[in-house]
């Protein structure tokens, strides 16, 4: 089976379990989870930066699916539409424990690569993410991360793309810093 | 990743190669590199695909072909694997038996029309879907799916608990000794299942008769319902259940000495309630007009 | 992650591409969100017929209004009907070797009772466009196997017919609504089933 079929039948599989959760079939909605649970707890772990914060954004982004389901168009990704309440919830949350900061001046420059000049640990890596300030490193993890382009990262954050570059341009200069390398 | 990230080609298991196999030969071999929890991909339109896991990082393919097979196209790219069998395109079908073996550790996934599947010693998550062929799969301990149209699917465990998941539309299920949570859908195949240990358990048929024999975990959901075939059931649990079984025109008995209820006065409609033990679990079970029978597990 | 170990054993990445999507809970966060689930309504509740008798009542139906609101992307369908059946009318009676050529038995034979259906345009534009391709799809797939999916749709077919017939004798009976309901999701899961074994010959 090619990656484009494997995928097509494990969409297919979702979109059976997705039928059975807008019918009110709580064990068709936790198969849903466990699909999902890991990619979506990495997602707000690197955003709050806080593991309990991280378990409440991962419940929450859940309980938030399961209200929202009958909404959800199975045109679209189960997984990006749940990154996208995740990146909400998480974003909501800091917002109550931490200050928004101020953001860059908008830029049409990003980098499009993220590869390091040396191999490095990743928990080395790891640290240096979550140490960036909070703008810089939402728009990190969703663009070199998780794949989102510049503007599905933007509306994400709710921000103008040009910002979000911006902020990849802040986190790519930070991370040369603090890694002591390139960043191309 | 959807972005345009690349992998340095500094990393070494990185390679992307394509490799050709000449349509007059009759027999094909060939070994690539893999890593160790990867994914490799297997199609075939008729004949046989056979995956075994071993220890090696490498993905080594036999494939003994028919004349009207074109090629076998072997590409491995980071930490992709793709076997294809490829026909030419006025083909009416001609066979590959494909003898694969792939690191334990991968995760595979087979798309076949008429082909048999087998799977064996493979430890990561499997994928297995055959049009009409006959799908027949070890559980090591990933997660499962098998899909077939019409073929049969058998699927063998050892006990420990994966998520398992079987869809047919007319083949035949038969699990021996699975365990973890089992969903499965037949519209006319019979489904027989024998669990050695079961938390979570979710079965539909149309017309298929389903028969379980088995051992629920504590606390373990166990639903099963069908419209015109028959349920039996054999369940035992630590901590019991409390169950349910109800049926349009369908009898229902149990070993249990309790007998079912009228559940109207002039319409037809049968229910039978209880609990074993605590109740800790959960047992319904549903049909329209096949029978239904629960009992313990002797 | 795609990593490559070091000397250490520790794990290297040369972008950030390699560090991993998905992180594991420390603990399973499920038990907390499914008890909270309980304290929600489900997205698309399905109402029992006590309840849509007292809501909802058709000018067309003559006798007592029995409907069944199952809603979901597969399965819009609101099911009115009237307790007597229409005069003449045969419930389905097929040959397999009729219906291993004939696909109208998923395309809508009229079923033994009066029945008002009211499609969730989604479910409706879904199925419509798997029926449409239904015939050159069955053609693709190997011979065997389309006489059994044939087969299979026609259990399918009489099976909502013998739902249909009971509803019709005992339209609040919650039993026969969830059978229908199964009924028609497995129709939706054979037909999509019959796409992707279609594509998938073509695919490989």
């Amino acid at each position: 089976m090619t990656e484009a079929q494997a995928g097509d039948s494990r969409v297919d599989w979702e979109g059976a379990l997705l039928q059975r959760a807008r019918a009110g079939d709580t064990r068709a909605f936790e198969r849903l989870y466990r699909e999902h649970a890991g990619k979506v707890y990495g997602l707000c772990l690197r955003m709050t930066r806080d593991v309990q914060l991280a378990e409440d954004c991962t419940q929450d982004t859940f309980i938030n699916a399961w209200r929202a389901l009958a909404g959800f168009e199975t045109r679209s990704s189960l997984s990006t539409w749940l990154h996208r309440i995740a990146v909400n919830v998480s974003l909501a949350k800091r917002r109550k424990s931490s200050p928004v900061e101020p953001a860059p001046e908008e830029s049409e420059d990003a980098p499009a690569e993220w590869t390091l000049e040396t191999p490095v640990e990743v928990e080395e890596i790891e640290t240096a993410i979550g140490a960036l300030p909070d703008g810089a490193r939402d728009a990190l993890v969703l663009h070199a991360l998780y794949g989102y382009s510049h503007g599905e990262a933007a509306q994400m954050l709710g921000i103008a793309e040009g910002t979000c570059k911006a902020q990849l341009h802040r986190a790519r200069k930070l991370l040369r810093e603090r890694l002591g390398m390139e960043v191309n | 990743m959807r972005s345009a990230l690349w992998l340095s080609l500094l990393l070494p298991a990185l390679c992307a190669s394509a490799v050709v196999c000449a349509a007059s030969d009759k027999v094909f071999d060939r070994t690539v590199a893999a890593q160790p929890r990867g994914v490799v991909d297997i199609s075939n339109v008729s004949g046989k695909i056979d995956v075994k896991g071993w220890d090696r990082p490498e993905v080594s393919v036999h494939a003994e072909l028919d004349d009207d097979v074109e090629r076998v196209d072997v590409a491995s790219e980071g930490s992709h694997t793709t076997i294809k069998v490829v026909l030419p395109s006025h083909s009416h079908g001609g066979e590959a038996r494909l003898h694969v073996q792939i690191p334990k550790d991968s995760e595979l996934n087979v798309s076949a029309v008429s082909a048999d599947v087998t799977a064996s010693g493979v430890l990561g998550a499997q994928h297995l879907s055959a049009v009409s062929g006959e799908v027949t799969a070890e559980l090591m301990g990933g997660d499962a799916e098998a899909k077939t149209v019409s073929g049969d699917i058998k699927l063998k465990g050892h006990g420990q608990a994966v998520r398992l998941r079987v869809s047919t539309v007319s083949g035949d299920v038969h699990v021996d000794h699975g365990a973890g949570d089992f969903e499965a859908s037949t519209v006319s195949g019979a489904l027989v299942v024998s669990l050695d240990s079961a938390r979570a358990v979710r079965a539909h048929s149309t017309s298929g008769d389903l028969r379980f024999e088995g051992k629920l975990t504590r606390g373990a959901t166990f639903e099963a319902s069908s419209v015109s075939g028959d349920l039996n059931v054999r369940a035992s649990t630590e901590g019991g259940y409390e169950y349910e079984a109800s049926s349009f025109s369908g009898d229902i008995s149990d070993c249990f000495d309790v007998k079912s209820e009228r559940t109207g006065k002039y319409m037809p409609g049968s229910r039978l309630q209880g609990t074993r033990g605590e109740g800790a679990g959960h047992v319904r079970l549903k049909t329209m007009s096949g029978d239904i029978q629960l009992c313990d597990r002797s | 992650m795609t990593g490559r170990e070091g000397p250490d054993g520790r794990t290297l990445v040369r972008s950030l591409g390699e560090l991993p999507q998905s992180i594991e809970p420390p603990r399973d966060l499920w038990p907390t969100i499914e008890a909270r689930l309980g304290g929600i309504e489900a997205p698309a509740p399905a109402a029992t017929v006590a309840q849509s008798i007292g809501r909802r009542r058709s000018a067309r139906l003559r006798w007592l209004a029995a409907a069944a609101m199952i809603a979901s992307v597969a399965l819009g369908v609101w099911i009115g009907r009237s307790l007597l059946p229409l005069p003449g009318a045969v419930p389905g009676a097929r040959s397999p070797a009729s219906a291993a050529n004939d696909t109208s038995a998923v395309t809508g034979a009229p079923t033994a009772l009066d029945a008002a259906y009211v499609a969730d345009p989604r479910y409706e534009r879904q199925r419509a466009e798997l029926l449409r391709s239904l015939q050159t799809r069955l053609a693709a797939l190997p011979p065997a196997s389309r006489a059994k999916v044939m087969a299979s749709l026609e259990t399918i077919q009489r099976a909502k017919e013998d739902l249909e017939r009971a509803l019709g004798r005992d339209p609040g009976n919650a039993l026969l609504q969830e059978l229908l309901v199964n009924t028609y999701q497995d129709e939706m899961r054979v037909l999509t089933d019959v796409r992707e074994a279609s594509d998938t010959g073509k695919g490989i």
